[in-house]
C-alpha cells in the first residue's frame, strides 16, 4: 500500500511540475503514511493518529480522543514505539501539541494552504495510525459546526431528594455506560462536588467540555463507588440515544464547536482522528478532528491553528527567562 | 436491508468498517501504482467538478410526514424523482426544500412500491425548474464505472448545502445498482448520476457495510414513466432484464412458495401456471423465498426458456416457460 502511494505522488509531482515550473518543491515521499503516528493504549489498541510537525518529534492529535499522554504509546512510522510529552492542550481547537521524547530526524508534514480546496476535490487521509491511507473528496460547504457543550447520557430523576439524584435512564453506547453506570444508580457526588438536585448536574456538565473526565461517587444497592466519566457532545449523545452505530465503526466524542471545519467523505473511525489531511501532492492541508456519522467525516483547515501551533512551539523551545534580580 | 429515508426508520446493524474508493484492500479498488490511475483520478475530479454545480441545483430535501429525505427535478415543469419509501402513497401534500433554502409544496404521485421508484410534482405552473437530465442507456452504468451522488443526509442543512459522494458502481441489477458511494438517513430518494451528470439512480437502500449502498436505478423509471407520472401505484411484476414470468408470489401457511396471481396473458398463464401452485425449483435450484425467485427470474433474458417444478393438490409437475417481454405498466 505504501509502495503504492509513493508513486501516485511521484506521478503527481511530476505533472505539476511540468504545468506550473514555478511550483514549490516537494518530496513525494512524505506521504499519509510516513507523517502519521499510531497513539496506542497499552495493550496496543488504537485510540488515536497523530501528525508529526517537526523533526525533532513535535506532533498534533485530537485531545479529546488522547486524554494523558504520558499514559498512551506512540508508534512511530518506522515502527519504533515511543513516549510523549504534554506540550499545550487546546479546547478551542481540541487539538493537543507533544512532543515524543529524545526524537530526531522524524519527516514532519508539509503544510500547504488549504482555501483552494473545492467540493469534489480528492483528498488522502491515514487510517489505522498510517497503515492504510484513504481516498475521499471534499464533500459539503466549508462552515462552522456550532454546538459545544457537554453530556454524559443519563436522565435523572426529577424530584428533590436529599441524598443524591437517582438515574432513570442510560443512553446507549454513551460515556455514563462506557463508566458502567446503570439505571437506578444514585449519583452522590461529581468532581468532588456533594449532589442534591438533578439541576445541579445538568448545570456541572454542561459547563464542562467533551473529552474532559469527571470522577462520578455513586450509590448502588446501599454501596458507594466511584467512576470516572469521559464527557462527549452533548449533540452527539442526544442525538444517539439508542446507540445505533450510524456511522459503521462509532463517531468521536466531540463532534461540534469547530469554528472552520473541511468536510469529506474517506471512510475513516474515530481513532484515525488527529491524523493529517492531504492533498493528492501528498501537503497536508488540515487534522482530521470529527467523525460525525457515517458520511460525515471534518477536518481542521490549517489556517484555523497552524499559526498558534507555530507560536506553541517557539515558546516551548524558548521559554521566556525569569528576569534577574 | 432498511429504507434511509428518516432515522427511525434506518436499522444498520454491524459495526463493519468498510471502505470507499480507492486504496483500500478491503473492497475498493486498489489504486495501482501507475500514472494512468493518478490521471484518472484527476479527470474524475474535473468531470464531477464540472458537473457539480448545475446538478446541484435540481437536488431537493423532501419533508413527508415526519421523514427527512431528497429528491431531485428531471423537467422544467416541476417533475420530481425520489424513492417510494419516502412517498409511500400518491396524493400526498410533500414540501420540498430547494438548493437555496426555499420551501415549495408538492404532491407525490405515482409509487413502485417494488422496486422504490416514485414521482412528484411541484405545484403551480412555474416551467423554468433547474432540471438534471436522465441517462436512457444504463448499459454504460457498468460495474467499476465512476459515479456520484448527492443528497441530504440527516435533513436539510442551509449552511452545509447537499453532500456529495464520489465513488464506483459495483454492481447492477435489472432494477437496482450497488455503489461505494456512502449513504445515510435523508439520502433517500437523492440522485446517484454518471459523470456526464446524468441521473442513473435514486438513493434506496443501505445495508450493513459502508460498500453496500442500493439505489433504484432509472430503468423502472423510465418503464414505469407513463404511470408514475399519472400517480398510478405500479406493479412490477417478477421480471428479468427484458425478460418477463407474470406471477405473483406469496409464502403459504406452510411457509412454501406459493403462486398467489397469475397475470392475464402472461407467459406464466400460457405455460399453464395456475394460483395455488407452489414452486418447488427452478431450473433445478430449490425455491425457498420471494427475493431468491425474483432474482431467479430477473436474472434470465426475455425469450429464454426455463424450467418450473411445481407442486398442488393435484400432484408435481414441470411447468416450461418461455420468459416474454412485459406489457406496459400501471393501472
Amino acid at each position: 500500500m505504501k509502495r503504492a502511494l509513493f508513486a501516485i505522488l511521484h506521478f503527481a509531482a511530476a505533472v505539476i511540475h511540468a504545468e506550473t515550473p514555478a511550483a514549490a518543491p516537494h518530496d513525494p515521499r512524505k506521504t499519509a503514511a510516513e507523517t502519521a503516528i499510531r497513539i496506542e493504549k497499552p495493550d496496543g489498541t488504537l485510540v488515536g493518529t497523530g501528525v508529526i510537525v517537526t523533526p525533532d518529534g513535535y506532533f498534533l492529535t485530537k485531545a479529546s480522543e488522547a486524554l494523558k499522554l504520558d499514559a498512551l504509546s506512540f508508534r512511530l512510522p518506522d515502527n519504533t514505539v515511543a513516549k510523549a510529552r504534554e506540550v499545550r492542550r487546546n479546547v478551542r481547537f481540541d487539538l493537543v501539541l507533544g512532543q515524543i521524547v529524545k526524537a530526531a530526524g522524524l519527516v514532519p508534514v508539509k503544510w500547504n494552504e488549504s482555501k483552494s480546496i473545492a467540493l469534489g476535490q480528492w483528498l488522502l487521509a491515514p487510517k489505522q495510525g498510517g497503515r492504510e491511507t484513504r481516498l475521499g473528496v471534499m464533500s459539503a460547504r466549508r462552515r462552522e459546526i456550532k454546538g459545544g457543550s457537554a453530556a454524559i447520557g443519563i436522565r435523572m430523576a426529577e424530584t428533590n431528594a436529599t441524598d443524591g439524584v437517582q438515574i432513570t435512564g442510560i443512553a446507549e453506547d454513551s460515556p455514563a455506560a462506557a463508566a458502567g453506570l446503570k439505571e437506578d444508580d444514585v449519583l452522590v457526588a461529581i468532581a468532588g462536588d456533594v449532589i442534591k438536585e438533578y439541576k445541579a448536574v445538568h448545570e456541572l456538565i454542561r459547563s464542562r467540555e467533551p473529552g474532559e473526565e469527571l470522577e462520578i461517587q455513586y450509590r448502588r444497592d446501599g454501596k458507594v463507588s466511584k467512576c470516572t466519566v469521559r464527557l462527549a457532545s452533548r449533540n452527539r449523545v442526544l442525538s444517539n440515544w439508542t446507540g445505533e452505530d450510524y456511522a459503521n465503526g462509532g463517531i468521536s466524542i466531540r463532534t461540534d464547536n469547530f469554528q472552520e471545519i473541511i468536510q469529506h467523505d474517506i471512510p475513516l473511525g474515530p481513532a484515525d482522528m488527529g491524523g493529517p489531511l492531504l492533498n493528492l501532492l501528498g501537503q497536508a492541508v488540515g487534522i482530521n478532528i470529527a467523525r460525525v456519522d457515517r458520511v460525515t467525516t471534518f477536518a481542521l483547515p490549517m489556517e484555523i491553528f497552524w499559526p498558534s501551533v507555530q507560536q506553541w512551539i517557539a515558546e516551548d523551545r524558548h521559554p521566556p527567562r525569569a528576569e534577574a534580580r | 436491508m432498511s429504507g434511509i429515508s428518516g432515522w427511525p426508520s434506518l436499522t444498520v446493524r454491524a459495526a463493519v468498517l468498510a471502505v470507499i474508493v480507492i486504496l483500500s484492500p478491503e473492497g475498493g479498488r486498489a489504486l495501482e501504482s501507475s500514472a494512468a490511475e493518478v490521471g484518472e483520478l484527476l479527470k474524475i475530479q474535473a468531470q464531477v467538478q464540472s458537473k457539480l454545480d448545475a446538478v446541484s441545483r435540481a437536488v431537493v430535501a423532501v419533508e413527508a410526514g415526519d421523514g427527512a429525505a431528497s429528491g431531485v427535478i428531471v423537467s422544467a415543469d416541476g417533475l420530481v424523482m425520489t424513492a417510494a419509501h419516502v412517498t409511500s402513497n400518491p396524493g400526498r401534500a410533500i414540501t420540498l426544500i430547494l438548493a437555496d433554502g426555499r420551501r415549495v409544496s408538492g404532491k407525490s404521485l405515482g409509487v413502485d412500491t417494488w422496486t422504490d421508484a416514485a414521482m412528484m410534482r411541484i405545484d403551480g405552473n412555474k416551467k423554468d425548474w433547474p432540471h438534471v437530465s436522465l441517462c436512457r442507456d444504463l448499459r454504460v452504468a457498468k460495474p467499476g464505472s465512476w459515479c456520484f451522488g448527492l443528497g441530504h443526509p440527516g435533513g436539510f442543512d442551509r449552511s452545509r448545502g447537499p453532500v456529495l459522494r464520489v465513488g464506483h458502481v459495483l454492481k447492477q441489477t435489472p432494477n437496482r445498482l450497488h455503489t461505494d458511494c456512502v449513504l445515510m438517513g435523508g439520502d433517500s430518494g437523492g440522485p446517484l448520476f454518471n459523470l456526464n451528470g446524468e441521473v442513473i439512480g435514486i438513493h434506496s437502500q443501505i445495508w450493513e457495510s459502508r460498500d453496500q449502498n442500493v439505489h433504484v436505478s432509472v430503468a423502472p423509471f423510465l418503464r414505469g414513466w407513463d404511470a408514475l407520472k399519472k400517480s398510478g401505484v405500479v406493479n412490477t411484476w417478477a421480471m428479468g432484464a427484458g425478460g418477463w414470468l407474470g406471477v405473483h408470489t406469496r409464502i403459504s401457511p406452510g411457509a412454501e412458495l406459493e403462486v398467489a396471481e397469475v397475470a392475464k396473458d402472461s407467459p406464466a398463464a400460457r405455460a399453464g401456471l395456475l394460483a395455488g401452485d407452489i414452486i418447488v425449483t427452478l431450473d433445478g435450484e430449490r425455491m425457498l423465498d420471494q427475493p431468491q425467485f425474483s432474482t431467479a427470474i430477473s436474472s434470465r433474458a426475455s425469450g429464454e426458456t426455463i424450467s418450473i417444478q411445481v407442486k398442488s393438490k393435484a400432484g408435481p409437475r414441470v411447468v416450461d416457460v418461455k420468459l416474454g417481454t412485459k406489457p406496459p405498466e400501471g393501472n
